[in-house]
């Protein structure tokens, strides 16, 4: 199993090459641990609050003996912070203790998540194949690290709706590129 | 709402871009809140897709989400 522990020292130092590697890593778990929440919290939002306040407290953390140490307490800090914005949306009752009933029974274990190979070679073959609009709006996305919509669209000469359905079906495309060449994306 | 302006606004929640409240917290994308739960979820599974697949095309596997949050800290690789 990779142990994203090793990026720990650095993070703790402020090093913000450590965090992308373990945030590399990290990401995808702590996203799937939000499943859970998807229909009464914006989960996009949630986690990138969690990954914020891992950088600013990952100084605390030690290794304790086991890997991933950090990760174990990021899928923490996630949990608690989709549970705040439950408490926020004024859930009926039975509804939120639900789902902190189904937090408190969730394991607090995940393996990190670093993009297969395989998928990494296939993925620049099949955005190759791509062309004209859908590319051109998947590359804006890709490169625009987290830019609002209205400015991808614009930098690429879009109506924002037909930026966002080009979005869409360069997504779409990828995954049956991919699924042609035998490489599975864990859908959902 | 329309099957379309469902398509458009699970894209809109897709999106990594998120804006930050005066105390600095991230905020829910508006199109969130369009949605219906099952929108919501068909969201949330479309951003695992889209994160993998960007991830996967980045030379340091970092998804718009990575990048995002690595652009608030106002570092990045």
């Amino acid at each position: 199993m990779i142990d994203l522990d090793v990026h720990l020292p650095g993070i703790a130092r402020g090093d913000a090459q450590a965090f992308a590697a373990w945030l590399a890593g990290a990401e995808l778990p702590v996203r799937r641990s939000l499943r859970s929440f998807a229909a009464v919290v914006d989960t996009e939002a949630v986690l990138q609050e969690a990954l914020l306040r891992i950088w600013q407290v990952a100084s605390k953390v030690r290794a304790d003996g086991r890997p991933n140490a950090l990760l174990r307490f990021a899928l923490r800090v996630a949990r608690n912070a989709a549970i705040d914005e439950v408490r926020r949306a004024r859930l009926v009752p039975s509804e939120a203790e639900a789902l902190e009933r189904a937090v408190a029974e969730a394991s607090d274990d995940a393996e990190p998540a670093l993009p297969d190979p395989l998928l990494r070679r296939a993925i620049e073959r099949c955005r190759e194949r791509l062309a004209g609009p859908p590319k051109a709006a998947f590359e804006a996305r890709l490169g625009g690290g987290g830019q609002p919509d209205a400015a991808l669209a614009e930098g690429v000469q879009m109506r924002l709706n037909t930026f966002l359905k080009n979005v869409g079906r360069a997504r779409a495309l990828l995954l049956e590129c991919l699924q042609r060449a035998g490489v599975a994306v864990e859908v959902g | 709402m329309t099957p379309e302006e469902r398509e458009l606004a699970i894209e809109q929640v897709v999106s990594a871009h998120r804006e930050r409240s005066g105390r600095g917290e991230v905020r829910a994308a508006p199109a969130w809140h369009d949605l219906d739960a099952e929108g919501r979820r068909d969201a949330f599974d479309a951003a695992i897709v889209a994160r993998q697949l960007e991830a996967a095309a980045d030379p340091d596997s970092l998804s718009a989400t990575a990048r995002a949050v690595l652009a608030r800290i106002g570092r990045s690789p």
